[in-house]
């Protein structure tokens, strides 16, 4: 990668580009290795831009690791 | 330009499609009464009917459901056909608020032509008919009846223009329900405590605004003749009947002139009220008839009320929500709109902005205390600014997912309420609640409400884009 | 005759006027989530639409508002498209005590024409997008999903099929929300118990009924298919998987097999959800898919969900109401309807007769102790059996005439509700209110009913006359 791209929503550096636009060029898809946030290159800025994303939605690795299990994981039957 | 009569409106529904002509016999009874009742199941832009042949009369005609849609509510208020309920509530409560309006005194009026004096019998010159299976007898219930202040002749701020209903009981002899919190039963008083008649006059088939008004919770200074005028954006017409020296509707099809007598109670009712039950017997006062005018052929005018939703719900549905507005946005300017269309205003639902956290049920407690809440607001609904109170699915969603009981349910016990209000027990008193479906604000804290879902954007874009695109009815 | 595939439905929505077709080329956010926000700003009516032009693919078409209607629900019972709501709601009732319909297994489906079972992309072959802006990423919403209990496979009657939300995360997995008081989460449960994968089928772009009989509060051991056997009034049409052996629909667009990781939990969310608010994130299942089939040129179909009313309330509103209405039934034949359109039945509104005093308070609780109102139903609204609870101005005649708080307000303290419920405090806790607005019957006796008002006699032969008089459009 030429350029470090940058999680809008956790702001982790851990990203990658998911796919490319079957059409070539048109867009790219990345996706947050840590948060699992996905966005698209041709989204609204205040998608792609984490200066600019919605901080009611801005969400961190440890807020995610704290949040709730649903459904619980069930403890293993004894054979 | 507003209806002058009763006449022309008709021709305008019936040129937009909103009028129905009746022209096989009909009986008096059952038929006008069903007829009236089943064209509000036709849905909720059902059109106004005129009977043109009632068996029995050789050219009488009556005029049904004349103010029975949301289509026909904005022709009379020369808006299109179809504008949305709240556009016209807007643009009603804007109208109100240019009051006074112009109001037009005229030499000579239309009703004039016909002149009954002596051997008067209403009965051969109105069609009545009884409207509900249970009602008393014959009743005028779609009257604009005026009276003023005996004591205070001269001032026209006492002039009253109001719709009560009215039993014909004899030729010339009509009971009279003058509900003591009106500005008719004021009137009377005065009168009957010098032991004096109150002249009245009744007036019937009438242009669609001053029905509106006449219907209307407004303030016993205020002049129903100028609230007409700013409904219309024009000066109101109105002639003096000489008989009695009351201004009176310059477009009316009869005058009825008489007096109601000093100190005299007679049984009165039951009749089928608004409330969609019948009122019961009481004793009420009587008005004596002595002078009658009318137009050539005249059109009696008559409202339909039932089981809601039928004609008197479309009558005084925006009438009471819009006093409401004013008088709640005087001390609470985040209000955004009043939905006070249910039975007179039993349920009203508020929409407003909330200033900080408790605001809404502040409104709510306004609600209860305005001067047609102390007798009416049973269920105050708040809802957010966002909610349109007029679109009872999204009120819903309110009610859904922005109320917890345990922190936005407020009973009040004990409160007056009209005593026609059959949950009222004993009648005229009940409880009253104020539901607060508006989302909390700082520093009320509980639910989680800070991701709300909104419009993407460009969707205002794309509301025109699929417009251009949406098939052809 | 039913809808066996997606693309009859859409020719047959075509021919009736109910979808646009959008050939403009679009990009998939915004313009896709804004346009559907937009078709639900034109009332209860609007069409379905189909994109077939989406920058970035070569031959994409996504299909979105496919039930977001009224009309389109109708149709897709085989009904004409104007019918009534509380027509389609006593028709949907009437097919569902049909149940069990008959299945049929076919050999062979039209998605099998195209498999992909290495480097599989999902999104090359889906033309994923993001709904709501404050999405996670890109959902799929609308699709048909199936699975067993691994520990009894061979039973029929464990085979579940939901409709869960599908947060597509790389380019073979994907997070699923598996709520833990349905179907899917027991198999779950089971599987990881032995810590085994659970093979799941993820269907997409399915005939109008498996979707509504998906999304459908039915019981455990109730078959999916056969319902939507007994709604189709015909053999609904499946085919076995065989990458998976579980059945799916044969009509399917596209099929995704795979697994649920076993003991896996990953971030998820949020995702706006149908209450109109987002979700929040958690922790929840991964799913990892090994083979994709799909129809030559497939169609992509997506729900849109955002304030209400949006299509999501349309898709799930009669067939919530439906199962509410059957279970109360069964203990109470006195009921009339059930109205649970709102946010998934967080307001229920139930029209009943009133067999004696407090019955109505009866059926309410009932209400709250249903498997659905458990969860849901937050207010419960009765009325009696005169009222039609999907006609929500009669609903507030009731309330404003019927109720008095002081004999007719229940509120029950802390019951349990989803946690999605944004007002729950804490979040799966809340109040919950009975409102009691029937009429009260002996030995009930507060305020004063006897005569309430009925239609005139002759009043239906009316409506058909009048119906005959309307003019036409």
């Amino acid at each position: 990668m030429t350029k470090k791209i940058i999680c809008p929503r956790c702001e982790s550096e851990h990203t990658d580009i998911l796919t490319q636009s079957p059409v070539p060029g048109v867009w790219e898809v990345y996706h947050c290795e840590e948060c699992f946030f996905a966005w698209r290159s041709t989204e609204p800025d205040f998608i792609t831009d984490p200066a600019k994303y919605n901080p009611e939605f801005k969400l961190t690795r440890e807020q995610l690791d704290q949040s709730g299990i649903m459904p619980a994981v069930p403890p293993l039957a004894k054979r | 330009m507003a209806y002058k009569d009763l006449r022309t409106h008709l021709q305008t529904l019936a040129d937009q499609g909103q009028l129905v002509r009746v022209t096989e016999a009909v009986l008096p009874e059952p038929d006008i009464g069903a007829a009236a009742c089943a064209v509000n199941k036709l849905g909720e832009k059902a059109p106004a009917l005129l009977f043109e042949n009632i068996k029995g009369y050789t050219n009488a005609r009556i005029a049904m459901n004349v103010h029975g849609s949301w289509c026909n509510h904005a022709i009379s208020m020369d808006m299109p056909r179809d504008t949305p309920l709240k556009e016209q509530f807007l643009q009603f409560v804007r109208r109100y608020e240019t009051y006074p309006g112009k109001v037009e005194e005229r030499a000579t009026a239309p009703w004039e032509e016909v002149v009954i004096e002596d051997d008067i019998n209403l009965f051969d010159i109105l069609p009545l008919f009884r409207l509900n299976h249970g009602d008393g007898g014959f009743y005028i219930d779609k009257a604009a009846i005026v009276t003023r202040d005996i004591t205070d002749w001269d001032d026209p701020e006492t002039q009253n223009v109001g719709m009560y209903r009215l039993q014909v009981k004899g030729k010339n002899r009509i009971g009279l329900q003058p509900v003591p919190a009106h500005d008719i039963a004021i009137h009377l008083r005065k009168a009957e405590e010098l032991g004096e008649d109150l002249p009245i006059a009744i007036c019937i088939g009438n242009d669609p605004l001053i029905s509106t008004v006449a219907a209307m919770p407004i303030l016993y200074n205020q002049s129903e003749y100028e609230m007409a005028g700013a409904l219309a954006e024009e000066p109101y017409p109105v002639t003096t009947a000489r008989h009695t020296g009351l201004q009176v509707p310059w477009g009316s099809e009869f005058i009825l002139e008489g007096r109601i007598l000093s100190r005299v109670r007679e049984g009165e009712g039951p009749f089928g009220e608004f409330t969609g039950h019948y009122s019961g017997a009481r004793r009420m006062p009587v008005v004596e008839i002595t002078k009658v005018s009318h137009r050539r052929n005249p059109i009696y005018e008559h409202l339909y009320l039932g089981m809601p939703w039928t004609e008197i719900d479309y009558l005084m549905g925006i009438n009471t929500c819009a006093p409401l507005q004013v008088q709640l946005k005087q001390a609470f300017p985040e209000v955004q709109a009043v939905n006070a269309l249910y039975t007179h205003g039993l349920v009203v639902i508020v929409s407003t902005k909330v200033r900080f956290g408790g605001f809404a049920k502040g409104v709510g407690m306004r609600v209860l205390t305005t001067p047609h809440g102390l007798g009416y607001a049973k269920v105050v609904i708040v809802v957010d600014e966002n909610i349109d109170p007029f679109n009872l699915p999204q009120v819903m969603w309110a009610l859904s997912t922005k109320f917890n009981p345990q922190y936005d349910l407020v009973t009040v016990p004990g409160l007056s309420v009209l005593p026609l209000d059959p949950g009222s027990d004993p009648a005229g008193m009940t409880h009253k609640l104020i539901i607060d479906t508006t989302t909390p604000v700082a520093p009320e804290t509980h639910g989680h409400y800070s991701q709300e879902l909104s419009d993407p954007v460009s969707t205002d874009v794309w509301v025109e884009k699929l417009r251009q695109l949406m098939p052809k009815a | 005759m039913a809808y066996q595939d997606l693309r009859t439905y859409l020719e047959a929505l075509d021919a009736e006027g109910q979808l646009i077709h959008i050939t403009e080329a679009v990009l998939p956010e915004p313009d896709i989530s804004a346009a559907a926000c937009a078709i639900t700003k034109f009332g209860d009516k609007t069409p379905a639409l189909l994109f077939e032009n989406i920058k970035g693919y070569t031959n994409a078409r996504i299909a979105m508002n496919v039930h977001g209607s009224w009309c389109n629900h109708a149709l897709m019972l085989g009904m004409p498209k104007d019918t009534p709501l509380r027509e389609q709601f006593f028709e949907f009732v009437r097919r569902y005590q049909t149940y069990p319909g008959k299945v049929e297994e076919r050999d062979s489906a039209p998605w099998e024409e195209v498999v992909i079972e290495d480097d599989i992309n999902l999104f090359d072959i889906l033309p994923l997008f993001r709904l709501n802006h404050g999405d996670a990423g890109f959902y799929i919403d609308k699709a048909a999903i199936v699975s067993r209990d691994i520990t009894d496979w061979d039973n029929p009657a464990t085979q579940n099929v939901g409709m869960y939300r599908l947060q597509v995360k790389g380019k073979n997995r994907i997070g699923i929300q598996p709520a833990s008081a349905h179907d899917i989460a027991l198999h779950l449960k089971k599987a990881e118990e032995l810590g085994e994968d659970l093979p799941i089928a993820i269907c997409i772009g399915n005939d109008p009924l498996i979707n509504t009989v998906a999304a459908m509060p039915i019981l455990y051991n109730q078959s999916e298919y056969a319902m939507a056997g007994a709604l189709a009034q015909e053999a609904y049409p499946v085919i076995t998987a065989k990458h998976t052996g579980l059945q799916v629909p044969w009509g399917s667009e596209i099929v995704l097999e795979g697994k649920i990781l076993s003991r896996v939990r990953e971030g998820e969310g949020p995702f706006g959800e149908f209450t109109g608010h987002y979700s929040g994130a958690r922790r929840m299942p991964v799913i990892e898919i090994t083979k994709v089939s799909h129809r030559r040129n497939p169609l992509y179909e997506h729900l849109y969900l955002g304030q209400p009313w949006t299509e999501v309330d349309y898709f799930i509103g009669i067939n919530t109401s439906a199962p509410l209405h059957v279970q109360l039934k069964e203990a109470f034949p006195e009921v009339q309807a059930v109205n649970a359109m709102y946010t998934h039945g967080l307001v229920v509104i139930v029209s009943t007769k009133v067999r004696y005093g407090g019955f109505a308070k009866g059926v309410g609780m009932r209400v709250l102790t249903t498997p659905h109102g458990l969860g849901y139903a937050k207010v419960v609204i009765v009325v009696d059996e005169t009222i039609d609870p999907f006609n929500l101005p009669q609903v507030m005649w009731a309330l404003s005439t019927k109720f008095n708080p002081q004999y007719d307000l229940v509120t029950i303290p802390g019951l349990s509700i989803l946690p999605l419920d944004p007002a729950s405090d804490p979040a799966g806790m809340s109040p919950k209110l009975i409102i009691d607005a029937t009429t009260p019957q002996a030995p009930e006796k507060h305020g004063h009913y006897s005569q309430e008002l009925r239609d005139p006699v002759s009043t239906e032969a009316w409506v058909e006359k009048l119906r005959e008089l309307m003019p036409k459009a």
